[in-house]
């Protein structure tokens, strides 16, 4: 399905989110301003927005993989080896510094080729805890925040004050605001959005400007308001998982084609990515702590350790409030997290009697046509089991 | 560079330290934990981390999921736990030391709940259930304290879940090592004072967990000694490993790996002590009498990995019958209290935090380059081999850089081959054996040019 959303302003959108780099060349350019490149998930933009840094989140390139399957090894997911890849190509010698604050032990090992590999820029790793809940962690997390603030400081050069911080909330949930509301409207079925050009609009996001790229928003989202709503004889999925970096287009799109229509996520390049603002009535690093935590709530994330948060039940609970007939897992190949806790979804998904189908998929070269097929049939079976239940 | 017949048992070379009583000690030590209800104890599940120590002064038994994984691995007994794994859902390029251990969980749980039987999964025979599931004792509570790798800490969060989280857990978070400050080096500087501390703190926290677990105040005077005992055998450990610096050296890297268990998780006791006494004992008589761990020792070798657990014999025979001697390791040289001068007894607490912080997959790449080249010069080693271990990624992942550096610091060429930890179907042993002679011939062509 083929979104009718055809602006120059979109055209801008995609063109961030399809070259950053040749967006972030050019915004350097534009303004002579220091890039950092920051890794997924939880690194909180808004302490290099208020320094005045252009925070822009490394994003899976799309040569195939060369280099990053030596630097790495074949066995670490398509994200990663494609991070190695670009550091060790020169793909990200456009960013002055970079930072990152999860511990997935596979990113380790690609921000450690990024500092292999780019050993004049500035590589700093602050651990924010992935064990929720814990009497000791709002301490530490505190102090990960305010090493954060110290190290932008260091790197940019000017200090970051409490109002710069909170100018920054306030620029940053607004961009985050506006994105969701497209994904509200878009379970809602008030308009059809083409799943590629949501992956573009959150893609986006991460890269350019935030005040450039809420204001292009305003336009698409004008535009896309004005699209037809029609969802007729379409299965309504939920897409889940693909942590870290975006799904191939082509998968979204043979989703649709093969007679489904998106209207929801827990993508990280979809609504994880927007589900969370920082709280704009409290000491900033407070907020930015809290932010922290609202996320794991939010969309729960299996790189967390919380006990009384469940993503399972979570996507039971989406699932049936917003009308989905099936849910597709998307799991990055060799993403460790998520294969340890694909079986806990799948118990809760067969539980409840909810559709489901896992996909696992690679950087490059995915074997559309049987996933086609697998999903036909999966969609088949939907159609048929509602045509019986509505004969008896 | 001589070429190997491909039978290597029938030739082996090996020669490894005589030491019967150990097996024995690790024997007793599971069929302690299997008969531990049977005694009234409390069992409690860990991974990682050897927080065991504190364990065994509150009176528990404990049982590390690594290592029951690995020695189902080395006994060729993990089949039938994959299998429940994989019937459950979890994928089979996950970590092999969690599928396995997971299977089991899923195999106890099954069991002890009644809720499925073996008729119904179509998949693990109830013979099997009974010789894995039943004898691992199911757990009172959980300790989670995992270095290094994430899934570590994922894989208990998830073994919590199979037990439908009716069952206490605690976590100890442990930062990974990075090396941010300009001070960073391995144990100093800024970054390690700090997380010491906050491991420390968090100890703290852990045995008032133990305590509110087991109903009884914590002894203190008991961890003191239990450290006092793994203080003393990890310094003879030390001192026996340091004795295979030149060569022949009088003991392998294989000679280590079959003490692992021991310094890792065997109770801390005079036992102990003797134990590693003995280890040092007879390699000092190797040394007297000019005895050396493989027959005709021509080459000296680094291995960096993980332990491959079900090819562990199959292995050592392989390289002796190279005439290489595999001399040291980052898995059994920079893990497993091997820095016994931190270990205060009177005051273990810090020691034992960081120690925790030392695991090997616990420190970026700045760091592991400077440990693993300075191996390389201490045992004078000509050259690494690294065991791509497939579904141990934090092993894997710097290992391309630590050959790179090797190469560009001092001149030292590397394989790799590809196997696992508890999972044999990723062994490529044939491509050991053609890129190991590749090696070697290249190692003497260097010789014969500086000749």
């Amino acid at each position: 399905m083929t979104t009718e959303v055809q602006s120059q302003a979109l055209d801008r959108l995609r063109q961030a989110a399809r070259d950053p780099r040749g967006y972030v060349e050019d915004w350097k350019l534009r303004t002579g301003g220091l890039a950092l490149g920051i890794f997924p998930m939880n690194f909180p933009v808004e302490i290099t927005h208020a320094a005045g840094v252009l925070p822009v989140m490394v994003q899976a390139g799309d040569e195939a993989i060369s280099d990053g399957n030596y630097l790495l090894t074949e066995y670490y997911c398509g994200f990663t080896r494609s991070v190695a890849d670009q550091a060790s190509k020169g793909q990200l010698d456009h960013l002055d510094g970079f930072m990152s604050a999860d511990h997935c032990i596979e990113l380790m090992g690609a921000v450690d080729v990024v500092r292999e590999s780019l050993p004049d820029r500035k590589v700093f790793y602050g651990q924010f805890i992935a064990v929720m809940g814990h009497d000791w962690m709002d301490r530490k997390l505190r102090a990960t925040v305010e090493e954060f603030i110290s190290e932008m400081e260091t790197f940019s050069g000017s200090s970051i004050s409490t109002e710069d911080l909170h100018r920054s909330i306030g620029i940053l949930n607004e961009n985050r605001s506006m994105i969701r509301q497209i994904f509200q409207d878009r379970r809602e079925g008030r308009y059809r959005v083409d799943p590629t050009l949501l992956q573009d609009i959150v893609k986006s996001s991460m890269i350019m400007d935030r005040q450039e790229h809420t204001a292009l928003l305003r336009e698409v989202a004008d535009e896309l308001a004005s699209q037809s709503s029609s969802e007729d004889g379409l299965i309504r999925v939920h897409l889940s998982g693909h942590f870290c970096h975006a799904p191939n287009p082509d998968l979204l799109t043979a989703i649709e084609d093969c007679g489904a229509i998106v209207v929801d996520d827990d993508l990280f390049t979809g609504y994880r990515y927007v589900s969370t603002d920082v709280p704009e009535d409290s000491d900033p690093v407070e907020a930015i702590c809290a932010w922290y935590q609202d996320r794991n709530t939010n969309a729960p994330c299996p790189t967390r350790v919380q006990h009384d948060i469940d993503w399972d039940g979570y996507l039971v609970d989406s699932v049936r409030n917003n009308k989905v007939d099936a849910v597709l897992v998307l799991m990055a190949k060799f993403c460790e997290p998520h294969m340890l806790y694909y079986p806990e979804i799948r118990k809760a998904l067969s539980a409840a009697d909810i559709p489901h189908l896992m996909l696992e998929t690679e950087h490059l070269g995915m074997p559309l046509e049987t996933i086609r097929t697998r999903l036909e049939a999966l969609f088949e079976g939907i159609r048929r089991r509602s045509l019986q239940s509505a004969n008896a | 560079m001589t070429t190997v017949a491909a039978d290597t048992r029938a030739t082996s070379k090996v020669n490894r330290l005589k030491l019967p009583e150990g097996q024995n000690m690790v024997n007793e030590y599971w069929e302690d934990i299997f008969s531990a209800r049977e005694r009234g104890q409390k069992v409690v599940w860990y991974n990682g981390s050897a927080v065991n120590p504190f364990f065994q002064a509150a009176g528990l038994s404990w049982a590390h999921g690594e290592a029951f994984s690995a020695r189902l691995a080395a006994q060729e007994l993990e089949k039938p736990a994959q299998l429940a794994a994989e019937e459950y859902g979890y994928a089979g390029e996950l970590c092999s030391y969690a599928r396995t251990h997971l299977g089991c969980a899923v195999l106890t749980e099954s069991a002890r709940s009644r809720k499925v039987n073996a008729a119904q999964t179509g998949i693990v025979g109830l013979a099997d259930q009974e010789e894995l599931a039943s004898r691992l004792p199911t757990p009172d509570f959980f300790v989670n304290a995992y270095a290094g790798c994430s899934t570590g800490q994922q894989w208990d969060e998830i073994t919590y879940r199979v037990f439908g989280k009716k069952v206490p857990i605690y976590n100890v978070d442990i930062p990974f090592l990075w090396g941010n400050k300009p001070d960073s080096t391995y144990l100093g500087g800024e970054e390690w004072e700090g997380a010491s501390d906050y491991v420390e703190d968090q100890l703290k926290g852990m045995i008032g967990f133990i305590e509110e677990q087991t109903g009884n105040p914590f002894d203190m005077d008991a961890l003191s000694q239990n450290m006092a005992y793994i203080k003393r055998a990890s310094e003879l450990r030390r001192e026996a490993m340091a004795l295979c610096k030149t060569g022949p050296a009088p003991a392998t890297f294989w000679d280590w790996i079959a003490s692992i268990a021991h310094i890792n998780f065997m109770p801390a006791s005079e036992g102990l002590v003797t134990y590693f006494q003995a280890v040092k004992d007879e390699i000092e008589s190797r040394l007297e009498n000019n005895v050396s761990g493989i027959a005709n020792e021509r080459y000296r070798l680094y291995f960096d990995g993980i332990m491959n657990w079900n090819k562990l014999g199959e292995l050592a025979r392989l390289f002796a019958s190279y005439d290489v001697s595999v001399v040291a390791g980052r898995y059994t040289h920079n893990a497993f209290w091997q820095e016994p001068h931190l270990i205060d007894p009177e005051n273990p607490l810090r020691g034992m935090a960081q120690h925790y912080l030392l695991c090997p997959t616990n420190h970026g790449v700045k760091t592991l380059k400077n440990m693993t080249n300075k191996d390389l010069v201490d045992y004078d080693l000509d050259g690494l081999v690294f065991h791509s271990t497939r579904t141990c990624r934090a092993f894997a992942g710097p290992q391309h850089l630590l050959a790179k550096s090797a190469e560009a610091e001092l001149g030292l060429p590397s394989i790799f081959f590809e196997g696992d930890v508890a999972d044999a179907s990723f062994y490529k042993g044939e491509m050991l054996a053609t890129r190991l002679e590749g090696m070697l011939e290249s190692i003497d062509i260097r010789r014969t040019r500086a000749s």
